[in-house]
C-alpha cells in the first residue's frame, strides 16, 4: 500500500537506444501519439468553451448584451462594468477579506490535520478507524443542516459576524479531509525511521517536526491548494455569518450583483472573471510544485 | 520552507488580530427611542443607478444636513442576503437601525408576528404618512398579530409603487400594421397577427416570476375585490378548481397553443425575456414596472407600456417596506429618514428616474414615459386595483408556480392537472399561517 | 490510503495502548470538531423534531417531521436524481480521470513536454475553480434555447435535434449531468496524476520490453498502483454527489417538475423558502445518514479489498 501523493522522482524516460523496438513500431507509435494528443486537446478546449463566453461578456455593456445576447461579439471594448464593479463593491477589501479567510483556513487546516493524523497514523491510537471515520462526519454533513445551529452558538459566543467564526467552521470542514487522507499516508510510515528517531531521544514533537513534517511537505502543499481553493469559493455559511460589507467576501459581493428581479450579467461576468484569477494563481504555483518532482526525504 | 511557515504564521495572526478587532467594535446601545444616537446604520438593496438607488442616496444626503454630527453608516445589502437570513439578522445585536425589506406575510409580516420590527403605528399617525399612502398601498404596510397583511399596525412604510402592464415595441407595431390595443379582444387580435407573421407575440420567462404572473394576470380579467381578499388574505378558502383560477390557467394554456408564448422558453429566465425583448426579437411582454429605467437606459427601439386590456385588477402593490428593527439603537433617527423619503423632492426624484412614487407632486414629473407610468399605476391604485402577486399567500409558493406553469408551457401537464398541483401547497401553506 | 495500516490487521500484543502520549495531538481538533459539527449536529437532531419558522420558538412535536417526509413525493423524486448525480460526479469522472490522467503522465508528459500535460491538466481542472453561481449563469446561455449549443447544432446540420435543454423534463436531468461531469473531472485527474508520480518507471520501463501495449500496461500497472486513490476519489466524489447543492440551485432550481431535485436543494428550499426549519433539519438529517451509511459502506470495501490485496 503505496502512500498517496507522496513524493517520487519524476519518471525520466529511458533513453531509446536501451529499448529494443521495430521501427515499424516506431512509425505506428508516432502517428498515434499525435493522435492522442490531437483528441485530449480537442476535450480540453471543449472544457474551455465557457470560459470563453465569461471573457466574452465581460467586457461588453449591459446595452451591448441586451441587444445582441450572450454569444454576440461586443461592440465595443467596454471596461467600465470591471471598474464598477471594483469600485462598488469595494474589491480590494473583499479581496483582503477572502484570502484572509482562505488563507487562514488553508494554512490552519492543514496545522490541525497534521496533528490529527500524527496522533492516528503514527500514534496509533485506540480506536483510530472510529475516530478518522468521525471526523470524516464533518465533511459529511450536508452545510445547511448546520446553519441554524451554527448561527446559534456563534451568537452565544459573540463571534457572529466576525471572520473568525467562518475561519474555524471552515478549518473544521477541511481538515476532516486532511484527516482522512494524512493518517492513511501515515500509517505507512516506515516504522525504523520512527525508531530510530526514538533511539536518538527525540520526543514526540521533535519526531513530528524535523521527521514526519518534512517527509509531508509536498502532500500537505497540495491540501494547502485545495483548501484554499474549497474555501475561496464558499457561499452559504459566509452569507450567513457575515453580516457587514466590511467582512464579507467575494462570492457574496458577487452575489450583490442579483437583485430581486433584476441582475447584471455582464458586471457578474466582469466580476467573477476578477475574481477568478488569486484561485487560479494559486493553482498554477500548485502545479509547479507537482511538476518539480519533489525529493523530500525523511531527515535521518 | 522557513519562509513557508512564517507566511502561515503571519497570516494566522493577522487573520485572528482583525476578526477580534471587528469582534469589539460593537458599540453601546443608546436611548430608548434613541434621539440623541450619534449614528443611523442603514441598509437597502437597491442598485445605485435604480430609480430607489438615486432617490435614497439624495434622501441620505438631506438627512446629513437636517442632522449635523451624525454619522449615516449606509451599506447596500446582496438582495439574497436578506431574504434568507432578516430573522437571524435582526435576532441578534448586529443588525441595522433601519433597512429596506421586502413586503408580505412570508418576510415582513412573519418578523413583524415574531416581534422583531417595530410597531410605526403612532409614529404613522402622527407624521401623516397614512394619509399619503391609497387603500390598497397600505394593505402591505398593515400587518395581524398573527402577520397576515392587510389590517393591524404599521410595521413598514413603502414609498414607491409597482404594477405589472404589458411592455410593446412600437416600432415592431408599426412594421407589422398592428394597432396598440384598447380591449382585451383588440390584444389577441394583436398577437394573432404577429403569429401569422412568424414572430412569437410574447417573451416569457418559464423558470422565474414572469410565467406566474401572466398567469395571475389572466386570472385577474375573471376576478373581483372578493377574490384578491379569499386568495391573499385567506378571508375565505379558494377553489382552484372554479374562475378565476381556472380561467387563467386555461388562457394560459391557450396561449402557448396558439403560439403568443414560445414552447421553449421553460428554462427561460427573466433576463432573458428582457433582453428578447430590449433586443427587439419580440414585440411584448407582460411584466412589472421594475423593468422599466432599464428599457430607457439600453433600448434602441421605440417602446412605451399600456395597460393589460380589460383588466380591472392588476398584480402590482406598494414596493418594498422601510422597517425599524425592534433592536434599532436610533429609532427617532430612522423616522426622520423615513419622513423625508416622503417628502415632494425625494418622491419627485423617483418619478424621474422611472419609478413610481406614491406621493408625489404630479407637476413635477417631466417625461412623457414617465408621466404615463405614474399615471398608469395611480389609475390603478385609485380604483383599488392592485391585486399583489400570485406567490405572496404562502412561503415557498414561488417555486410551487414555477414548477406548475413550467409544465404548461412544456405541455406536459394539462390546466386541472397544474391547478391541482398548485392547490395543495396553497391549502396546507394557509393552515400553516391561519390554523384553519 | 492504507486503511489496514489504521486498523490493524491482528491484535499486536507489542505497544498496546502505547498511543497515550499522542491523545494531546487530538485535542485541538476535537475541541474544534465539537464546537462545529457536534454541538450543530445535536441541536439538528433536536430542531427536527419541532416545528419552527426560524424565529422565535420552536414547538416539540415529536417525529412528525419524518412521518411526513416519508409520505412526502418530492423527498423521493430528489433521491432518485441522486443516483444520476453519483453516476455524474463519481462513475464517470473517476473513469474517465484514470484514462486522462493515464494518458497525460504516460503519453503526453513522456513523449512530449511534461510542460504540455501540465497546461492541459490545468484546463481540465480550471472549472473547479470557478464559482458554481457563475458557472450556473454561463451553462445557461449555452444551453437555454437559442443558445450556443442550439446554434452549434444548426451550424453542423443537426437543427433537428434543437431542443430546450433544461426546460424539458426529459432533457433536464441529463443536461445538469452533463454540466456536473465537466465540473467534476479536473479533481480525479489531478489526484490521480500526483499518484502516478509515485509509481516506479521501471515497472513500465519493464512492461515496454516485454512488449506490453499501452492499454495492458494501463489495466495491469496504472490501476493496480493507484487503486487507493482511486478509493478516496470514489468516496469524497460520492459524499459531494449526495451533497450536490450548488450547481442544481445555479442551473434549473430544481425544476422542471422536480425532475433536477436533489436532496441538499430541497433541505435548502424547505429551509430559506418554505420557513420550515424543522422540517428541513428533518431532511437533512435523514440525508446525514444516508451519507454515513454509504461512506461506511465504502471505507469497508476499500478494506475488504486491501486485505484480499494482502493475502495474495
Amino acid at each position: 500500500m503505496a502512500t498517496t501523493l507522496a513524493p517520487a522522482p519524476a519518471p525520466a524516460p529511458a533513453p531509446a537506444s536501451t529499448r529494443r523496438r521495430k521501427t515499424r513500431d516506431r512509425h505506428h507509435r508516432g502517428m498515434s501519439r499525435w493522435l492522442v494528443l490531437t483528441l485530449i486537446t480537442l476535450a480540453a478546449l471543449v472544457m474551455l468553451v465557457p470560459f470563453v463566453f465569461m471573457l466574452l461578456n465581460a467586457f461588453k455593456s449591459p446595452a451591448d448584451y441586451s441587444n445582441g445576447g450572450p454569444l454576440s461579439w461586443p461592440s465595443e471594448f467596454y471596461t467600465k462594468g470591471l471598474s464598477t464593479y471594483w469600485t462598488t463593491v469595494n474589491f480590494p477589501l473583499k479581496f483582503w477579506n477572502s484570502f484572509l479567510i482562505a488563507g487562514s483556513v488553508a494554512v490552519l487546516g492543514v496545522a490541525v490535520s497534521v496533528l490529527n493524523a500524527y496522533a492516528l497514523g503514527i500514534g496509533r491510537v485506540r480506536g483510530r478507524l472510529w475516530i478518522v471515520g468521525l471526523f470524516l462526519l464533518a465533511n459529511m454533513l450536508p452545510q445547511e443542516a448546520l446553519i441554524y445551529p451554527l448561527y446559534y452558538i456563534s451568537k452565544q459566543i459573540g463571534l457572529y459576524n466576525t471572520q473568525l467564526s467562518v475561519i474555524i467552521i471552515f478549518t473544521v470542514i477541511q481538515s476532516a479531509f486532511g484527516t482522512y487522507l494524512l493518517s492513511s499516508v501515515l500509517g505507512t510510515f516506515p516504522r525504523s525511521v520512527l525508531e530510530a528517531a526514538a533511539l536518538d531521544g527525540a520526543g514526540k514533537w521533535t519526531v513530528l517536526r524535523r521527521v514526519v513534517f518534512p517527509n509531508l511537505r509536498p502532500t500537505l502543499i497540495v491540501l494547502l491548494i485545495f483548501f484554499f481553493i474549497w474555501t475561496w469559493n464558499e457561499f452559504l455559511i459566509p452569507l450567513v455569518m457575515l453580516i457587514d460589507n466590511s467582512t464579507q467576501t467575494i462570492p457574496v459581493a458577487l452575489a450583490s450583483l442579483q437583485g430581486d428581479r433584476l441582475m447584471d450579467a455582464p458586471t457578474t461576468n466582469a466580476g467573477a472573471l476578477i475574481s477568478l484569477v488569486p484561485a487560479i494563481l494559486f493553482f498554477i504555483i500548485f502545479q509547479r510544485t507537482f511538476s518539480r518532482g519533489i525529493t523530500a526525504g525523511a531527515e535521518k | 520552507m522557513g519562509r513557508f511557515r512564517k507566511l502561515g504564521v503571519a497570516v494566522v495572526l493577522a487573520a485572528i488580530a482583525g476578526t477580534t478587532l471587528a469582534a469589539c467594535g460593537g458599540d453601546g446601545g443608546g436611548g430608548s427611542e434613541g434621539s440623541d444616537a450619534k449614528v443611523l446604520k442603514l441598509w437597502h438593496y437597491e442598485s445605485d443607478n435604480s430609480a430607489m438607488g438615486i432617490a435614497w442616496d439624495k434622501a441620505i444626503e438631506i438627512f446629513k444636513t437636517e442632522h449635523p454630527g451624525v454619522e449615516v453608516q449606509f451599506e447596500r445589502k446582496a438582495f439574497e442576503q436578506i431574504q434568507q437570513n432578516a430573522g437571524m439578522i435582526l435576532n441578534s445585536t448586529e443588525g441595522p437601525d433601519i433597512m429596506e425589506y421586502n413586503k408580505g406575510n412570508a418576510t415582513a409580516g412573519l418578523l413583524s408576528s415574531q416581534g422583531l420590527l417595530t410597531d410605526l403605528t403612532a409614529e404613522t399617525e402622527k407624521r401623516g404618512w397614512d394619509k399619503k399612502l391609497s387603500p390598497s398601498l397600505q394593505t402591505t404596510a398593515r400587518y395581524s398579530d398573527k402577520g397576515v397583511m392587510g389590517d393591524g399596525n404599521w410595521y413598514g412604510i413603502p414609498n414607491y409603487g409597482e404594477y405589472v402592464m404589458v411592455y410593446y415595441n412600437k416600432d415592431l407595431f408599426d412594421k407589422n400594421g398592428v394597432a396598440v390595443p384598447t380591449t382585451y379582444d383588440e390584444f389577441t387580435k394583436a398577437m394573432d397577427t404577429f403569429v401569422a407573421k412568424g414572430i412569437t407575440p410574447l417573451a416569457e420567462a418559464g423558470a422565474e416570476y414572469p410565467a406566474g404572473q401572466l398567469f395571475y394576470q389572466l386570472a385577474l380579467a375573471k376576478a373581483d375585490r372578493s377574490f384578491v381578499d379569499n386568495y391573499q388574505l385567506y378571508k375565505n378558502p379558494v377553489d382552484f378548481k372554479a374562475d378565476p383560477l381556472k380561467a387563467g390557467a386555461q388562457a394560459f394554456a391557450d396561449y402557448v397553443a396558439k403560439g403568443y408564448v414560445a414552447k421553449d422558453s421553460a428554462s427561460l429566465k427573466a433576463e432573458d425575456m428582457g433582453t428578447a425583448f430590449i433586443s427587439g426579437k419580440v414585440p411584448m411582454i407582460v411584466s412589472g414596472s421594475w423593468w422599466y429605467g432599464r428599457f430607457k437606459d439600453e433600448m434602441k427601439a421605440n417602446w412605451d407600456s399600456f395597460l393589460f386590456p380589460g383588466n380591472k385588477l392588476n398584480a402590482g402593490s406598494s414596493g418594498n417596506l422601510w422597517v425599524v428593527p425592534t433592536s434599532s439603537k436610533a429609532k427617532s433617527l430612522a423616522y426622520d429618514f423615513i419622513d423625508i423619503t416622503m417628502r415632494p423632492e425625494i418622491q419627485a426624484l423617483i418619478g424621474n428616474n422611472g419609478g413610481v412614487p406614491v406621493a408625489a407632486d404630479a407637476s413635477q414629473i417631466t417625461d412623457p414615459k414617465n408621466k404615463k407610468l405614474i399615471e398608469n399605476f395611480n389609475t390603478v391604485s385609485q380604483q383599488d386595483g392592485l391585486a399583489f402577486y400570485p406567490d405572496w399567500p404562502v412561503p415557498g409558493y414561488y417555486d410551487v408556480l414555477v414548477s406548475g406553469f413550467q409544465s404548461l408551457i412544456n405541455g406536459s401537464k394539462t390546466p386541472d392537472q397544474v391547478l391541482d398541483a398548485i392547490a395543495k401547497p396553497y391549502s396546507d401553506g394557509v393552515k400553516e399561517i391561519t390554523g384553519k | 490510503m492504507a486503511l489496514t495500516e489504521i486498523e490493524p490487521a491482528k491484535p499486536r500484543r507489542k505497544r498496546r495502548g502505547g498511543g497515550a502520549g499522542y491523545w494531546l495531538y487530538l485535542l485541538p481538533g476535537a475541541v474544534l470538531f465539537i464546537l462545529v459539527i457536534g454541538a450543530p449536529l445535536a441541536g439538528t437532531l433536536y430542531l427536527s423534531l419541532t416545528k419552527w419558522s426560524g424565529v422565535g420558538d420552536p414547538t416539540f412535536i415529536g417525529f412528525d417531521n419524518y412521518t411526513r417526509l416519508f409520505q412526502d413525493e418530492v423527498f423521493w423524486t430528489s433521491f432518485k436524481n441522486t443516483l444520476a448525480m453519483i453516476v455524474a460526479m463519481v462513475v464517470v469522472p473517476t473513469l474517465l480521470g484514470l484514462l486522462l490522467a493515464a494518458v497525460l503522465f504516460d503519453v503526453i508528459a513522456r513523449r512530449f513536454k511534461p510542460r504540455t500535460a501540465a497546461a492541459l491538466r490545468a484546463a481540465f481542472y480550471l472549472p473547479q475553480v470557478l464559482p458554481v453561481v457563475v458557472a450556473g449563469i454561463v451553462w445557461g446561455w449555452i444551453l437555454r434555447p437559442d443558445g450556443a449549443f442550439n446554434s452549434l447544432l444548426d451550424s453542423i446540420g443537426l437543427g433537428a435535434l434543437r431542443h430546450d435543454w433544461l426546460g424539458d423534463p426529459h432533457t433536464a436531468l441529463p443536461s445538469v449531468m452533463a454540466v456536473m461531469i465537466w465540473v467534476q473531472i479536473g479533481y480525479p485527474i489531478v489526484v490521480f496524476m500526483a499518484a502516478l508520480q509515485r509509481v516506479d518507471p521501471e515497472l513500465y520501463e519493464a512492461a515496454e520490453v516485454d512488449g506490453a501495449n499501452w492499454w495492458h500496461r494501463f489495466r495491469s500497472i496504472t490501476l493496480a498502483q493507484i487503486r487507493p486513490e482511486t478509493f478516496v476519489v470514489a468516496l469524497t466524489c460520492t459524499i459531494a454527489a449526495l451533497k450536490v447543492f450548488g450547481p442544481v440551485f445555479a442551473l434549473t432550481r430544481g425544476g422542471p417538475e422536480n425532475a433536477t431535485n436533489v436532496p441538499s436543494y430541497f433541505a435548502y428550499f424547505t429551509f430559506f423558502k418554505k420557513l420550515q426549519v424543522g422540517y428541513g433539519s428533518a431532511i437533512s438529517t435523514v440525508l446525514t445518514l444516508i451519507i454515513v451509511v454509504v461512506a461506511a459502506v465504502f471505507i469497508w470495501l476499500q478494506y475488504r479489498s486491501e486485505r484480499q490485496d494482502r493475502e495474495v
